[in-house]
């Protein structure tokens, strides 16, 4: 019981530094980019409403895109909001990761099995969606 | 609506969505897609991108919390995701080539049947101790967490664990078929078939979302259906509503998140149906 309850408090941790961490880079980029008067902050009902006119201005599509708008100078102020979104979206697998690496170490290798098969399934998914 | 009117109402939808998602083990797009698409007008593909954006963060923001309180049972969590992660790869492979309507049909006949049962298990607090099954035994499916309400240790073992696997690998199967959650079917396998207290069933199924929705989460991210400017106001609400639902759930009893569960059950059976017949297209 111990080995789980330091599995869990492990994932637990992870799970909730992948949250705060994109819940600040999240905020910090819609308020730099609400501060500068972005044209398009101005118009956010009329581009969610509509996804041509959404997907020609702010929508980021691969990591790529983010990476290139990060290295913009100034940086993309939505591109700080798109990688918390990025970090979202990757915590949960760093959380199976991170059960991968905790149950290895508390000698539970049926539950390292179970997690690393989760995880490979997860990261064939993604290559999958890369692929695609 | 005014810009500033739009992302206020758009961040205290998503705060009620996701503690809402907290307390139910629901990743809230069954609640926000429609409200984003019917009441803001939001185009139908940035509301599903948001609502996996929306499960993703229920589930950080409230897992965290119930793993530390030990609602949340991580060996039961994965031991499942095997079987929910393996059925959304094999039912996005499947897509298009399987008749989805008379899936969603046979789907909304058994959700209509398991709304029934759970009614006649409205009123049981926690499931009464049965017989082990080998599979939980084996694999070590049980646990032990705090009732605040009851003021007590409660102990609990998965049952019927063939029987949750399935549902399990059924839920997967139809997230990846017809690119909805299935945080409501988690729950249903878990406080029906495996007979686990409702809380734990609900706050496992929030760590599970959470990996069965990373699955499909690059495919929406790539094709452009996740705008930050929607997507981001949304998971930051979702990510607030989840830690306010994560004290509030703690606080309430395993027969009133019951109850709050049923009408959602209720409405996913008949629109389940609906979709099978053809008469509903959202």
């Amino acid at each position: 019981m111990t080995a789980t309850r330091t599995v869990d408090r492990l994932i637990g941790r992870i799970l909730m530094v992948g949250g705060l961490v994109s819940l600040a880079l999240m905020l910090t980029g819609l308020l730099i980019y609400a501060a500068h008067g972005h044209p398009q902050a101005r118009e956010i009902v009329r581009v969610v409403h509509n996804r041509a006119a959404g997907r020609a201005v702010d929508v980021f599509t691969s990591l790529g895109d983010v990476r290139r708008a990060l290295a913009q100078r100034p940086p993309d102020p939505l591109a700080v909001t798109a990688l918390g979104l990025v970090c979202l979206l990757v915590t949960p697998v760093l959380g199976v990761a991170a059960a991968v690496a905790g149950f290895l170490r508390a000698g539970d290798r049926d539950y390292a099995v179970i997690a690393g098969v989760v995880l490979a399934m997860l990261l064939a998914s993604f290559a999958l969606a890369a692929g695609g | 609506m005014s810009p500033l009117a739009f992302v206020a109402a758009l961040f205290a939808t998503s705060v009620l969505a996701g503690g809402a998602g907290a307390i139910l083990g629901l990743g809230g797009g069954i609640l926000l897609i429609p409200i984003l698409t019917l009441f803001f007008g939001v185009d139908l593909h940035y509301a599903m991108g948001a609502s996996i954006v929306s499960v993703i963060a229920t589930s950080s923001g409230a897992a965290a919390a119930y793993l530390k309180t030990r609602l949340s049972n991580v060996r039961i969590g994965l031991f499942l995701a095997l079987a929910t992660v393996a059925g959304a790869l094999v039912g996005a492979a499947l897509a298009g080539v399987v008749p989805t309507r008379l899936l969603q049909l046979l789907l909304g006949v058994a959700l209509a049947y398991s709304t029934v049962a759970t009614l006649r298990q409205i009123r049981i607090e926690l499931p009464e101790p049965t017989e082990a099954d080998p599979l939980a035994l084996r694999f070590g499916l049980e646990g032990v967490y705090y009732d605040a309400v009851l003021d007590r240790d409660v102990k609990y073992r998965a049952t019927r664990v063939v029987h949750g696997f399935a549902a399990m690998m059924g839920a997967g199967l139809l997230s990846g078929l017809l690119g909805i959650g299935s945080g409501a079917f988690k729950v249903l396998a878990m406080d029906h078939f495996m007979r686990l207290p409702m809380k734990v069933s609900t706050a496992t199924s929030n760590f599970m979302i959470g990996i069965t929705s990373a699955a499909s989460a690059g495919i929406y991210f790539a094709r452009g259906d996740i705008h930050p400017l929607l997507a981001a106001p949304v998971a930051i609400g979702v990510l607030v509503g989840a830690a306010a639902g994560t004290r509030l759930m703690t606080r309430l009893r395993n027969t009133t998140i019951r109850k709050a569960f049923l009408p959602i059950l209720g409405w996913l059976a008949v629109s389940m149906i609906l979709r099978g017949l053809g008469l509903w297209l959202p």
